[in-house]
């Protein structure tokens, strides 16, 4: 997908953006702490307005490419946080196996129609996959994963 | 002499070998997996050396720490991850190659490049340690800022689309290293209410977040895995020899990187990941084909991998002999040499001659077992990549990165972080900023900080206070080197868009 868009102009408003985000909390620091993030901030300011003069004069790209599909890119994008956001409550093993089986799912439709019982023959695969990593951390690597509402 | 050859016998047993190999085994299967660092692998080690002998319990650790470091570059030219920070500047080259299905080249000049980078660094420290140590204690807080200026001049290198976006890209990462308790003034900075934020964000999360994510997200969106398929693997497979022919029939490149790595290793606080990424700079600057660096040049491959395995004995140099970790692995190496009442320093060298040279030449021999493990272990990971559907393999590296971003601090907030910073990585680099700036930034922010906020404490009186970051040789030399550099490579750059560049190729492709 192609989207109209002065990429200098664009990364120069992010800078500002962000650097505003840094520049107004600033006043409560103290002088030592302040100093060196100060010098970066007004660095950072100067190269976003360089970069918005540049893409008004001289602009480097006026477009954007998302390769592939932008509603797979936003669905894997809302995944990845529902995964994130669900390990507190369900627990890891819980979300990461339903989380595991979803993408599977959705992104195996790409190339294939995926029937019940294909996923059925993959259900070993992604339990082993998910069991091995889950007991070499936490019985391994003695890492204390969440447990959420279940194990 | 004598110490050494004891030392040598005493290494040369049944034992002692089988330790080194499952060492570096172990060590490349943790440094392999994103999220896993060196330090990681050590301390999950550490428990195992408690029931050892000293001199065992050393070998072990030595030999994971030289797995572990080589292993992140696995995962660096496979999937764009890097395993440890060391191997950030191995998937500039590396993926790329990966992509162009020349995956097995990059991984055996990694293997090559890794075990000369260990074996000149164990050389180093037999030889030199003395000297360079005594050197390493007169960096000061301004030379440490121009050491990390000079990491800095890296960002017009990673610029080749804008130097501007470049520089954009470095500031944020810098901004970012500031959020949490300041280094100097111990206040809490941009944290906006929120009180785990104090810890900062970890680079290890920001690493993950910024390299993997972009990456999955591109799978999935393109419907792609992260290598093309095994029949253009195998048309594009050159042989071993082949790959060792092209690298030691031009050594400049892997002397020069050996060297850098040696030289930042003793700098306490430089880490891998500054070694590696200074070595890579150089080698695209003396390269006669810079514009190829970023796109799958070999020896990209090979300067990020030599100066990373030299960091490993190197930056013992000041560890043993003042006790000051070169690199954060070495903290642990410190704490298993309290531990077993050895104390680094002159007695180390004398009184417990046999032990330490037992432990260097230890290290010597993992670095040349990276050699048939890291063959073995490079074509069985990469089969597996290559052969793994996307629609597994997007969910499986997702799998690992939240795994390995949680087990650094048992956070889910530096899983949120991670995505967060991995979700705008991806958009950062449609509008031409891209994730290796973010990261330099981030890396030497901390360095560059601690340097300039005591530089300008301890000037306080002065008239004009940073004319203390240039007081002394050192620091002239450093910051002469800042200026050259940047100026190396902002010129070919003014020349190219000036099109003074392509002139002058026209000229010498017609003159020879």
């Amino acid at each position: 997908m192609i989207v109209r868009l002065n990429t200098d102009i664009a990364a120069g408003v992010l800078g500002l953006v962000f650097g505003a985000l840094l520049w107004f909390p600033r006043a409560d620091i103290g002088r030592l702490s302040i100093i060196f993030p100060r010098a970066i901030l007004l660095v950072l300011t100067l190269i976003s307005i360089a970069l918005i003069v540049k893409g008004f004069i001289k602009p480097s790209g006026r477009q954007i490419e998302i390769s592939g599909s932008p509603r797979r890119l936003v669905t894997v994008i809302i995944g990845f946080f529902l995964w994130w956001g669900l390990v507190e409550v369900l627990g890891f093993l819980l979300t990461t196996l339903l989380a595991f089986f979803a993408l599977t799912w959705y992104l195996a439709r790409v190339e294939t129609v995926v029937t019940w019982q294909r996923m059925l023959t993959w259900t070993p695969v992604i339990l082993v996959l998910v069991g091995v990593f889950y007991l070499t951390f936490k019985e391994v690597l003695n890492v204390r994963l969440p447990s959420g509402l279940f194990f | 002499m004598e110490m050494l050859l004891e030392a040598l016998t005493a290494l040369l047993t049944f034992e002692s070998i089988l330790t080194v190999l499952v060492g570096v085994s172990a060590g490349l299967f943790i440094g392999a997996m994103p999220g896993l660092t060196a330090t990681m692998a050590l301390a999950m080690l550490l428990p195992f050396t408690f029931s050892m002998e000293a001199l065992q319990g050393l070998i072990a650790l030595g030999a994971v720490y030289m797995g572990s470091i080589y292993g992140g570059a696995f995962t660096a030219i496979l999937i764009n991850t890097p395993g440890t920070p060391s191997s950030i500047a191995t998937t500039f080259d590396g993926y790329p190659m990966a992509r162009q299905g020349r995956a097995y080249e990059a991984l055996a000049a990694a293997t090559i490049a890794s075990v000369v980078g260990g074996i000149v660094g164990v050389i180093f420290l037999l030889i030199l340690a003395p000297p360079l140590a005594r050197l390493a204690v007169a960096f000061g807080p301004s030379e440490m800022f121009w050491v990390a200026m000079l990491g800095l001049t890296l960002v017009a290198s990673l610029s080749s689309d804008s130097l501007l976006k470049g520089l954009l890209g470095g500031c944020i990462g810098i901004l970012l290293s500031t959020i949490g308790v300041s280094p100097v003034g111990g206040e809490s900075r941009f944290t906006f209410g929120y009180p785990p934020l104090q810890g900062g964000i970890e680079l290890i999360v920001a690493l993950i977040g910024l390299f993997v994510i972009p990456e999955l997200l591109t799978m999935a969106a393109e419907g792609r895995g992260a290598l093309p398929g095994g029949s253009e693997l195998r048309k594009k497979e050159v042989s071993i020899a082949k790959i060792a022919k092209h690298i030691f029939s031009k050594p400049a490149n892997l002397i020069r990187s050996c060297l850098i790595g040696q030289v930042i290793a003793i700098i306490p606080g430089a880490g891998g990941n500054v070694t590696s990424l200074v070595a890579y700079n150089e080698a695209r600057r003396f390269s006669k084909d810079p514009k190829s660096f970023g796109k799958g040049n070999v020896d990209g491959v090979v300067a990020s991998e030599s100066s990373n395995n030299v960091m490993v004995a190197g930056s013992m140099v000041p560890l043993l002999t003042l006790g000051i970790p070169g690199a954060p692995p070495d903290a642990i190496i410190l704490g298993v040499l309290l531990m077993h009442g050895l104390r680094p320093g002159l007695d180390l060298f004398t009184q417990s001659g046999v032990l330490t040279n037992g432990f260097i030449l230890s290290m010597g021999l993992a670095a040349l077992m990276l050699l048939p493990v890291g063959l073995l272990g490079g074509r069985l990971i990469h089969r597996v990549v290559i052969r793994t559907p996307y629609y597994f393999l997007v969910p499986s590296i997702a799998m690992v990165t939240i795994l390995g971003t949680f087990a650094l601090r048992n956070s889910m907030l530096d899983v949120g972080i991670m995505l967060i910073l991995g979700t705008a990585g991806y958009f950062l680099r449609l509008i031409g900023i891209q994730a290796a700036p973010i990261v330099l930034g981030l890396i030497l922010g901390g360095i560059a900080e601690q340097g300039y906020v005591q530089t300008l404490m301890a000037a306080v009186v002065d008239p004009i206070p940073w004319l203390r970051l240039v007081s002394n040789p050192l620091s002239m030399v450093l910051a002469g080197l800042v200026v050259l550099g940047a100026a190396t490579a902002l010129v070919p750059m003014w020349l190219a868009r000036k099109g003074l560049l392509d002139k002058v190729e026209e000229d010498s492709g017609g003159s020879s």
